[in-house]
């Protein structure tokens, strides 16, 4: 008797699956209404401009807000799984671009530059260049890679690489300049920043991989290592770049679902643009200062009112 | 990342006792002749290596050729590209995994939301309440203690979401694992069957199935919820198959003759017989979720975990140090907890005919105070009213740094250059086949043919998967790391086992370095000893230590006390005591704490390339955030093939684990 219910029940409860089994795409994961989500790549940069938008969509606009802490390529994927609205600064990644844009998934859009200019490239502390001036330069390095050697590597000069997500041709241009250098990868960047912070206090030799606006530009002297200029094409073979790094122009990616809503929240994020100096003195505050980030987006927001009041859409009235 | 940290309940006893046998004085010359056998093994490999650098390095006798390894990659990497094409139109997709990834995100969201719609308030009285029913006040107090925590480190909406994330994934781990233990522990094939499947889940490094799951799962939650579940079964499934197989034959004997079906044997006698082992499954599944709930917010899991990646970020080690002291609160509570319901102890008495009457008034109570609190305008607790840990943390951080950190440095310098380096080049540099050879007669000398030939086969597999050079010189970092955690957790536990006040202290130390997210200290690592494998070295001893002194200090303090007592009266001194006595009869737990030791170091791995230790480690990390598929998981599968080579060889002859 209670077998038979059971078996009864069974049935009813498959029947119902396969009447409600129709197609199941990922973005329908329960969420709330009038949340953007905005992904959090690993660098203090990009967190400073996430929380400003956050803070303003959050206490202007009536948003709510989900900031995701995730890598650069998982946060395309994310954006492709319809997980996340928006990348707030993107570098490069032409190949994502290709995967997921129009020409390949059609799930993802360039939304145009957000104003802050990238710079990737090999670094040195100031007081490195006072010592030996020439080291600067492609022939003054070769020179002197013996300064960078530790107990990690040798007799070879220790090249400290970035973290294990961010665009890389370091191996490509030992290669192609001949230096006498082994990466050593710090395998994250507070590792690398501690290890870069360590040498620094004690005027100790260091060339690493680094970047700007990174707020550690402003904390410490250093100075960039000129190579040749960037090329269309002369970074295509990896195994041998003779060239530097490229000049990034940062832009946006959207989800495009997101654009297609045409909301005021992504009209807001598509009128957004500021500069190098903005972002450095939010993400100075966070890392330097040890602000809590929202704290820091306020306090930028309440400073610079003139900046952002444009980017919020025309006729906007916030709800509530 | 607690991997096999706690054995199971008697673990320890069992294992003594298989070793009993032999304990007394036949053991020392059998243990001299293998470490002999093992040195001569060893020298083979030093000759070798040698004589293969005087004849100048010819490619016959190098590292293991990549061409097989490349393609599997290769091949893997095609995988991964099919998938990110198809993902959105697939059947398999649509109909398939996409289901369960909605579903489980969807099942984060709405516990956050009902956490969130109780209020602090509320979640801290159901927690106080709920943790006194079923654990006595002491715990009840501690569980005030943790919520405490989570408010005033102003990381209150973190901590519910951890607690949503590992409510969640430890109900899918708990739906699957009970079941299959109770299959495991009835069906003696099945249980054959899944125990190699276990081991693997327990070896692999977690951060190498993040990526694959992330394909199948989507970013965030979703995923976060199936690798906890995964990361945290095992001990589910072993620990309920254990206590199944531990109810007397007798008893189900009685009742089968008695004409009982098998499913009233399992519901009228196995399944309550079992049911303290089982919760005691419970309370590990749920301690490793914990674990794992930290790592997965690589993947974009929110929460506590969240809170301290960030911190990370911008080198804040005071404030990824709050986030980590709730983390540890919350794995001590929950421990405390589940662990009370396991053994039943200091559980209030209350009779029958009033615990209907508590309930109640329990359930009116949280009524009331969520109602007030909601009327009142409360969600999470206030930001305003939280306490600032971070600055004093991040003052002493600075402090020790100035104080010793030119001495570490120095440290890190003299066992680069005379420990890992020569080590490495010697693993790295000897012909591959010779290093095959070697494991396998070690596995051979410590464990009989079956270990040498799993020690044998583990090498080939690293060599096919074409990651040699890297997976040897990791071989070589945690040779080193395991090698001075054994050492400083036998001399720990010995000095613990000596002094009940020293015991008493060093506890909730230990349980927090075993819960504390080794994120957390890897910073003050590399600021400590340079980036690069010694603070890797440093993150992983750490991490391995507190299950090694704990071992070695129940073996220890298993010893009877008329064994001792007869010995001290035939004049032996407290050295002669410890080395011809208590250690040989802690034997069982030695070898137990070996190996735990070293399975401990090789599960943190992967950390340990976040501060630089290169190799296999790297390679997983860099899978994960650059979408290769294929690198990162040849690169986990070699982890797991270097564990099971060290697992085999360390367990020694004695019997199997549960």
């Amino acid at each position: 008797m209670r077998k038979g219910a059971l078996v009864r029940l069974l049935a009813v409860g498959l029947a119902l699956v396969m009447v409600s089994s129709c197609a199941v795409r990922t973005d329908q994961i329960a969420r709330d209404p009038n949340t953007v989500r905005i992904a959090l790549n690993g660098w203090v940069g990009y967190e400073a401009s996430a929380e400003v938008l956050a803070y303003i969509l959050r206490e202007e606009m009536g948003y709510e807000v989900q900031l995701m802490r995730v890598s650069e390529q998982p946060s395309w994927q994310a954006l492709d799984q319809g997980v996340l609205d928006v990348i707030v600064e993107n570098w490069g990644h032409e190949d994502l671009m290709e995967l997921y844009g129009p020409e390949g998934n059609g799930t993802v859009v360039d939304g145009g530059p957000n104003g802050n200019e990238g710079v990737i490239g090999w670094y040195v502390p100031a007081y490195l260049q006072e010592e030996y001036p020439e080291i600067t330069t492609v022939e003054g390095l070769k020179e002197h890679t013996d300064l960078f050697r530790t107990a990690e590597t040798g007799d070879r000069g220790e090249f400290l690489g970035g973290a294990p997500g961010f665009v890389t041709q370091d191996q490509g241009m030992i290669n192609a300049f001949d230096l006498d250098l082994e990466i050593v990868y710090a395998g994250s960047e507070a590792s690398q920043i501690t290890e870069v912070r360590r040498r620094y206090a004690n005027e100790e030799p260091v060339l690493f991989y680094f970047y700007d606006p990174q707020w550690l530009q402003e904390e410490l002297d250093l100075v960039r290592v000129d190579f040749p200029d960037y090329e269309e094409g002369c970074a295509d073979d990896l195994s041998s770049v003779p060239c530097d790094y490229p000049a990034y122009e940062l832009n946006k990616i959207f989800r495009a679902g997101f654009v297609e809503t045409g909301d005021p929240a992504y009209r807001f994020l598509d009128n957004w643009t500021w500069t190098n100096a903005d972002q450095n003195r939010v993400a100075q505050m966070i890392a330097d200062e040890g602000m809590d980030p929202t704290d820091a987006a306020e306090v930028w927001v309440e400073e610079n009112p003139d900046v952002w009041r444009p980017w919020i859409p025309e006729g906007f009235e916030p709800a509530g | 990342m607690a991997a096999l940290t706690r054995p199971a309940t008697g673990g320890s006893g069992e294992v003594g006792g298989a070793a009993g046998p032999r304990a007394s004085g036949g053991l020392v010359t059998v243990l001299t002749n293998r470490w002999l056998q093992a040195l001569a093994a060893i020298a083979v490999l030093v000759i070798g290596y040698l004589v293969f650098r005087s004849l100048g390095s010819p490619a016959w006798a190098g590292p293991f050729p990549t061409g097989i390894g490349d393609r599997f990659m290769a091949w893997l990497d095609g995988v991964y590209a099919w998938i990110v094409a198809n993902r959105n139109d697939s059947p398999l997709f649509l109909y398939g995994f996409n289901y369960v990834s909605v579903g489980l995100g969807s099942a984060v969201v709405l516990i956050n939301r009902v956490l969130d719609l109780l209020t602090w308030a509320g979640v801290t009285a159901i927690g106080v309440l709920g943790a006194w029913r079923v654990a006595g006040w002491r715990v009840a107090l501690l569980v005030l203690v943790t919520f405490a925590v989570f408010a005033l480190t102003g990381l209150w909406n973190e901590s519910m979401t951890t607690l949503a994330l590992i409510i969640t994934s430890v109900l899918i781990a708990l739906v699957f694992g009970i079941p299959l233990g109770i299959l495991a522990g009835r069906s003696e094939v099945f249980y054959r069957g899944i125990r190699p499947v276990l081991d693997f889940m327990q070896i692999m490094p977690a951060f190498a199935y993040l990526l694959p799951f992330v394909l199948l799962f989507g970013i965030g939650n979703p995923a976060a919820a199936v690798v906890t579940a995964v990361y945290a079964i095992p001990p589910a499934v072993r620990i309920t198959a254990l206590g199944i197989r531990e109810v007397p034959k007798g008893a189900v004997e009685a009742t089968t003759s008695l004409g009982s079906t098998p499913w009233q044997v399992l519901t009228k006698v196995q399944l309550p017989m079992a049911k303290r082992t089982i919760l005691l499954g419970v309370n590990q599944t749920i301690m490793l979720a914990v674990s794992m709930v930290v790592i997965a917010s690589v993947i974009g899991a929110g929460g506590l975990g969240d809170a301290i990646y960030q911190a990370l970020s911008k080198v804040n080690v005071g404030e990824a140090f709050q986030a980590g002291l709730a983390i540890v609160m919350l794995a001590i509570a929950m421990d405390r907890v589940t662990g009370a319901v396991g053994h039943g102890a200091h559980t209030p008495n209350i009779a029958p005919r009033f615990q209907l009457p508590v309930l109640g008034a329990g359930l009116i109570a949280v009524i009331v105070v969520v109602t007030v609190a909601r009327a009142m305008g409360a969600r999470g607790w206030p930001r305003e009213l939280s306490v600032d840990l971070s600055a004093p943390v991040n003052a002493f951080y600075d402090a020790v740094q100035a104080a010793i950190g030119a001495f570490t440095a120095t440290l890190s310098e003299w066992t680069l250059t005379w420990v890992l380096s020569p080590l490495s080049e010697l693993l790295t540099g000897s012909p591959w086949w010779l290093v095959v050879i070697v494991a396998t007669a070690l596995g051979w000398i410590f464990s009989g043919w079956r270990a040498a030939l799993v020690s044998g086969a583990s090498f080939v597999v690293i060599g096919l998967l074409g990651v040699w050079v890297n997976a040897m010189d990791t071989l070589s970092q945690v040779l080193v790391a395991s090698l001075v955690t054994v050492a400083l957790g036998v001399v720990v536990g010995v000095l613990m086992s000596r002094s009940d006040v020293f015991a008493t202290i060093l506890r909730p130390i230990l349980d927090a370095m075993q819960t504390l997210p080794p994120f957390v200290y890897l910073i003050p690592a590399v600021a400590l000893f340079t980036i690069g494998r010694v603070p890797a070295l440093v993150a992983a001893v750490i991490f391995a230590l507190p299950p090694v002194i704990r071992l070695v200090n129940d073996g220890i303090r298993g010893v009877p006390a008329p064994t001792k007592e007869a010995a001290l009266s035939q004049g032996s001194t407290r050295w002669q005591l410890l080395s011809k006595v208590e250690l040989p009869m802690a034997r069982g737990s030695l070898l137990l704490a070996v190996n735990q030791g070293i399975i401990l170091v090789l599960s943190m791995v992967v950390m340990g390339a976040l501060v630089g230790a290169g190799s296999l480690g790297f390679d997983v990390v860099f899978g994960l955030a650059q979408n290769e598929l294929g690198l990162g998981l040849a690169s986990g599968l070699a982890i797991v093939c270097l564990g099971l080579f060290l697992d085999r060889v360390t367990q020694g002859r004695r019997a199997p684990r549960a």
